[in-house]
């Protein structure tokens, strides 16, 4: 749900409330956060099939849980052929190795749009807040309307008359999400500014360009990071969704929405593998994107 | 001075909406997609694709485009006329063509926001009457987990359970049965309508296809919203007057009363925001049931690069998110004079 950030901020202002101890859960998160990060970068590597290549027979149902440990003993004792542990879809992919193949494109398009957001929107929230003047007055403005579009409907729009490609879908969620940044950033450094440091500073002399870069600055950070956790779920989020209506990355790419996409109609007739593999993959993702937020947070305020 | 601080308001809202316009239009077209390729198809003569871009008028230049969007140029009728333009795709007035779609939208929000809200409120209050206490424990778990979860997915998951598994629920094909008739409609919202007309069967039968597009909205916007009541009323349970009460040993349940009538005013905010950002937002649970809202309207036109609805689906959804933040801030006004005498 992209839209739930906006809530988040919004509540941004407001004390804190003391939120339950969930230790378990954080290192459940740490660890799915860590394993999709992994996936990343060795997914496509270390798949059994190729992600993008047919293996010609479709609809192998995945194997039942009784047969799972005969299966298990198989492959690990190198007998037998490699196992489409999570079945084949419609079109003869093997979902296991798409599964594991698609943080390659969703985690590497989400934390790069966020990327993006943070060298975007954190500067322009820098200077907007330390250099009050009709200039900045008119970028908080322009960072307004941007912020009143429907987040979906405009990514989808960005995306698909620049054409849908992972580059253009970055550039469209960073722009998109920056406007938080400039907002969190520009609130952060204002309550800075009154600090008795940047009088000190001026005091002996170092430049107005200079107090905002090295001291105002890295003392306003706390929670940009936090965001960016959240964000980094939300982009997920959005990129499946976009995918999902085909207005993201284009089939076959292994992207965890299109994977749900393509398995939505034999959902309906009873092959339920090839989308609900990708699902859970986005659901625990971005729940643990969702939990680091929420803990970062409590560490930043206490 | 309420007056003057929602005139205030209006003004801002009208100059965000003005400049939206201009970004919107400007963008889609400074965008290398060709929308003219898109409708006359790849393989068409060079003549008649001077003819399509002709009569769409994309062989004029920008600025004259854009005046005549607006209504400004001469005898064009555009946005000051209340003209958002003809659909390229269907040659349908975009105005009409939203007017059919934004009732399903309204509809499927208000039923799923009535009913999230009879679940997340008690919810919410009860897990807040003893924070770290198990009932808040889950009730924080799912306040994260609803928030970050693929909505869509999760409705082709209850299509999977409840209609191929159980066989309870209808197939995610629309609104109403089309063997049914409905009468034309009056208010456009096909849920009132049919009230009106007397017609309870179709009334029954809508009901019974928004049952799991409801359920999977619910679902998800339980989670920030359990979250929010939970957060308001832990907060107004901390307050000195409650303590006072406390004191003067009236019953929890007196007490939870008043707590609840504080946690109130800023927990509708949120559920406004919230309203108004689903707006855009209930695109997927839509192109899942297939329930032909503003949300699949705007894919459509999307897909199509039919430049005046995009303009008129993000206009219109933007308004009307926009009126009612506006809306919450003049009754937030009235209710707390401190907004309005900053």
């Amino acid at each position: 749900m992209s839209q739930a950030e906006l809530l988040s901020a919004a509540v941004g202002g407001v004390q804190p409330v003391r939120a339950p101890r969930l230790g378990g859960l954080m290192v459940f998160a740490v660890g799915v956060v860590g394993v999709m990060l992994a996936l990343a970068v060795l997914g496509p590597i270390i798949a059994p099939f190729n992600p993008t290549q047919s293996a010609f027979s479709t609809y192998i149902p995945p194997p039942t849980p009784a047969a799972l440990p005969h299966l298990l003993w198989q492959s690990l004792s190198g007998r037998g052929g490699a196992i489409h542990w999570f079945g084949t879809d419609g079109s003869g992919f093997d979902v296991f190795s798409r599964v594991i193949s698609a943080p390659r494109v969703d985690l590497v398009i989400a934390v790069l749009a966020n990327g993006f957001a943070l060298l975007l929107g954190v500067p322009l929230g820098l200077v907007a807040g330390y250099f009050r003047n009709p200039a900045t007055e008119i970028l908080m403005r322009v960072s307004d309307v941007v912020q009143s579009f429907p987040v979906f409907i405009s990514a989808m729009i960005l995306v698909a008359l620049a054409g849908q490609s992972m580059v253009n879908l970055i550039i469209a969620l960073a722009v998109l999400y920056a406007p938080i940044y400039v907002r969190l950033t520009r609130a952060e450094v204002m309550s800075q500014k009154a600090r008795g440091m940047v009088e000190a500073s001026r005091a002996i002399g170092i430049g107005e360009w200079e107090i905002a870069v090295r001291h105002v600055l890295p003392n306003s950070l706390g929670p940009t990071l936090v965001q960016s956790s959240v964000t980094i779920g939300f982009a997920i989020l959005l990129t499946a969704g976009l995918s999902f209506v085909g207005a993201g990355v284009r089939p076959p790419a292994a992207e965890w929405g299109l994977m749900i996409a393509t398995g939505a109609n034999d959902m309906v007739l009873g092959e339920w593998w090839p989308s609900v593999f990708p699902g859970i993959a986005i659901s625990l993702t971005v729940f643990s994107f969702a939990v680091l937020g929420d803990a970062l947070e409590r560490h930043y305020r206490s | 001075m309420v007056i003057r601080f929602v005139l205030r308001r209006l003004g801002i809202s009208l100059l965000q909406l003005m400049g939206l316009v201009v970004a919107v239009f400007f963008l889609i077209r400074l965008l290398p997609a060709d929308p003219v390729a898109r409708l006359v198809g790849m393989n068409a003569s060079p003549a008649a694709y001077a003819q399509a871009a002709h009569s769409l008028g994309l062989d004029q230049p920008l600025l004259t485009q854009f005046l005549r969007y607006v209504g400004l140029a001469h005898g064009s009728k555009g946005l000051l006329q209340g003209n958002l333009g003809t659909s390229w795709v269907t040659n349908t007035p975009v105005l009409t063509e939203i007017g059919q779609m934004l009732p399903v939208t309204i509809q499927l929000l208000t039923l799923s926001f009535v009913v999230t809200l009879l679940i997340a409120v008690p919810v919410g209050i009860a897990s807040a009457r003893r924070p770290g206490g198990w009932v808040d424990k889950i009730v924080f778990v799912y306040g994260l987990f609803g928030g970050s979860q693929p909505e869509f997915w999760w409705g082709l998951l209850f299509v999977f359970v409840f209609f191929f598994k159980l066989g309870i629920a209808p197939a995610p094909l629309g609104l109403v049965d089309p063997m049914l008739s409905p009468s034309p409609p009056i208010t456009g919202f096909i849920i009132i309508d049919s009230v009106l007309w007397g017609e309870f069967g179709i009334l029954a039968d809508v009901l019974y296809h928004l049952m799991l597009p409801v359920l999977t909205l619910v679902f998800i916007l339980s989670g920030p919203i359990m979250k929010m009541v939970r957060q308001n009323m832990i907060r107004a349970l901390q307050s000195d007057f409650i303590l006072y009460a406390q004191a003067g040993g009236l019953s929890i349940r007196t007490i939870t009363r008043y707590a609840f009538r504080v946690a109130l005013a800023p927990s509708i905010t949120l559920v406004g925001i919230l309203y108004g950002v689903m707006l855009g937002g209930a695109v997927l649970v839509e192109s899942v049931f297939s329930l032909g809202g503003i949300g699949q309207y705007a894919v459509r036109s999307v897909l199509a690069f039919d430049y005046p609805a995009i303009e008129g689906v993000v206009l219109v959804i933007t308004a009307l998110s926009l009126l009612i933040y506006l809306l919450l801030d003049i009754l937030y006004a009235a209710i707390d004079p401190r907004v309005a005498h900053p």
